[in-house]
């Protein structure tokens, strides 16, 4: 882990980093790890957008963030009600990361939405992105 | 450009949705926040209104209405990690709402600081608390030129107000969560004195009639009687500080007329609600006549004889479970974890037991999902637990319904009318009932549902911005 990408939510003050191994992170990975570093894998209402702070330009997921560059970030209401697409960065299984450990998932907390799953009626709003779910076997 | 005569009306939160209110109006340069809230439902920063939309070191007040989390608890994240300090923007709530933001506010750092990033620490409280401005009921506060407000009872909570906003003349009536029936202890909303431009209200109950308060309050006290009596204990889950108040002095007189309930004890499990009742103590003068009479006669009502508060100290679940029945007020009224999730998890597989749900239950919480009944819910473990304790749900939130709204709305007589603080089906079903009854009669008013971010631009004719320009 020897490069570092800093980012700061559009309405911070402070910036934070992300550390990483190789000369850049794809915007994709960065989000992933934005969003495990403050805990927003299991809200469903928001899309997470990476800007470049010169021009507020949105990064596409596959643009790839050269080491020590900053950017924005952003958090915006999902471009459909109820389908934020937060979820599915951290549940990206089977890409290992660059040091050979698997990606952890989320931690469970129990004050979070996924917590009230009834099995009576599991709908999509109750999917849990726990260990259960996206298992550390999981390819 | 900044200072065109349009007014923008922006919600970071609370459109089409119940949960962190924030609600932006910008008109000629000068930008007024009403409300910084969270989400219920959600956590951490998935819990923030959609803030990274605003530069906030360009507002030049935050108004907050009252002290309830989806109105006020993003407002430390806000003072503290956004550039809003490099500005000239003044923070307002009235007095009795800064004291229990206080304690709330405490707790909800403690509470916040097992996650790995929390949105802030105590000293952010500290040091933003002290930058809040407290101001009184009908007191006309003048922030800077061209703006200027004045904050009128809104019932709902301790505290609670809707602020009347005059920005270069425009007028702006933001009511916050609001109640029209005078209860227990409120003061119920007032109509302020003059007509707003626009009126930005509540949607929560939205074309749902509530029913009168003595049928509520016989149906609960029937309730709580007939679970106790069959042998079962009764939880109310509530959040610590508001209606559970409310719920305390309707148990208190319900008791003192039975003495046959002498024996079975009344508690409320939250040291938060205990801090907060010399809050209570101290601001009766702002409660309504029937409170400030007995309080004239010695007579404190919030020193209670009938109901305890519980210390939550170790096993203190399992101590009361084992023992005869009782009735329990416990936080959060969400039940997504805390006090109360454990009592419902020890007492939903006992027939005998009930649980009462008395507040408005957010999108996405257990509270909500639970009044349908399901056979069984999961544990925070992770375990299946049968649920056979009767559910039943009786509102006590405060809010007005579809004809106290309707009714309200009508008589502040706006010509545009902003609906926020509601979910989309509620807000849609009022916004369709509203425009009927305009059209009946053939007056124009404009009603408007914007979503988050979703920035509504009004503009008003040409003597409202000649007048703007000469006041
Ligand atoms: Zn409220
Ligand atoms: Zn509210």
């Amino acid at each position: 882990m020897s490069s570092f990408v800093y980012y700061k939510f559009k309405s911070q003050k402070d910036e934070s980093r992300v550390a990483f191994d190789g000369t850049g992170i794809s915007v994709a990975d960065l989000k992933r790890e934005i969003i495990q570093a403050k805990e927003l894998g299991k809200a469903t209402d928001f899309d997470l957008l990476i800007l470049d702070p010169a021009t507020d330009e949105e990064y596409d997921d596959s643009h790839i963030v050269p080491r020590s560059a900053s950017v924005v970030a952003k958090r915006v209401p999902p471009s459909r009600p109820g389908k934020g697409k937060a979820a599915m960065y951290v549940t990206k299984v089977g890409r290992p990361e660059s040091n050979g450990t698997p990606p952890l998932p989320p931690k469970e907390r129990p004050n979070l939405l996924g917590q009230n799953t009834w099995s009576r009626n599991p709908g999509p709003s109750t999917k849990r992105y726990d260990s259960k779910d996206t298992g550390q076997e999981a390819q | 450009m900044s200072d065109s005569p349009v007014l923008s009306v922006t919600l970071l939160g609370a459109g089409q949705e119940v949960g962190r209110s924030c609600c932006v109006l910008q008109y000629r340069g000068i930008t007024v926040v009403c409300d910084a809230g969270v989400h219920p439902a959600y956590s951490g920063m998935a819990s923030l209104p959609f803030i990274d939309e605003l530069d906030w070191s360009t507002v030049d007040a935050i108004l907050i209405t009252h002290f309830h989390l989806d109105h006020a608890a993003s407002l430390t994240y806000i003072m503290e990690k956004t550039n809003f300090k490099s500005g000239k923007g003044k923070v307002y709530m009235t007095h009795p709402t800064k004291a229990v933001y206080k304690f709330l506010m405490q707790d909800f750092a403690r509470m916040s600081a097992a996650s790995t990033d929390p949105l802030f620490t105590p000293l952010d409280l500290s040091l933003s608390f002290s930058a809040i401005i407290p101001i009184s009921v009908h007191q006309q506060i003048t922030p800077s030129p061209g703006l200027s407000f004045t904050p009128y009872h809104a019932g709902h909570v301790l505290g609670a107000c809707m602020f009347l906003i005059d920005i270069a003349g425009l007028k702006i009536l933001y009511t916050g969560d609001y109640s029209r029936e005078e209860d227990r202890h409120l003061v119920k909303a007032e109509l302020p004195p003059v007509r707003p431009d626009v009126l930005i209200v509540e949607s929560t109950y939205g074309v749902q009639s509530l029913g009168s308060r003595e049928e509520k309050e016989l149906r609960f006290t029937g309730l709580v009687h007939s679970i106790i009596k069959r042998g079962g204990h009764v939880l109310l889950p509530v959040f610590a500080l508001g209606r559970a108040q409310e719920l305390l002095l309707i148990l208190e007189e319900h008791w003192k007329k039975h003495p046959e309930l002498h024996n079975v004890p009344v508690y409320y499990a939250s040291s938060l609600a205990r801090k907060c009742m010399a809050v209570y103590q101290t601001y009766i003068h702002t409660m309504n006549s029937n409170i400030r009479s007995k309080f004239a006669q010695r007579e404190n009502p919030f020193v209670f004889k009938h109901i305890s508060h519980l210390p939550l100290t170790r096993g203190w679940e399992r101590k009361i479970s084992e023992g005869p029945p009782c009735v329990v007020l416990a936080s959060p009224g969400v039940l997504q974890n805390g006090p109360s999730r454990e009592l419902l998890e020890l007492w939903a597989p006992d027939s005998r037991n009930g649980l009462i749900i008395t507040g408005y239950s957010v999108e996405g919480t257990l509270a909500r999902d639970i009044v349908n009944e399901p056979a069984e819910i999961i544990s925070l473990k992770g375990n299946t637990i049968p649920l056979r304790m009767s559910v039943d749900e009786i509102s006590f939130s405060a809010h007005v319904d579809y004809s106290q709204n309707s009714a309200y709305i009508e008589m502040v007589k706006a010509q545009h009318v902003v609906l926020v603080h509601g979910e989309q089906s509620a807000m849609g079903r009022l916004r369709a009932a509203m425009q009927h009854r305009y059209k009946e009669r053939d007056e124009d008013v404009k009603i408007h549902t914007p979503r988050n971010l979703e920035t509504l631009k009004l503009s008003f004719r040409g003597e409202r911005v000649a007048k703007a320009i000469g006041s």
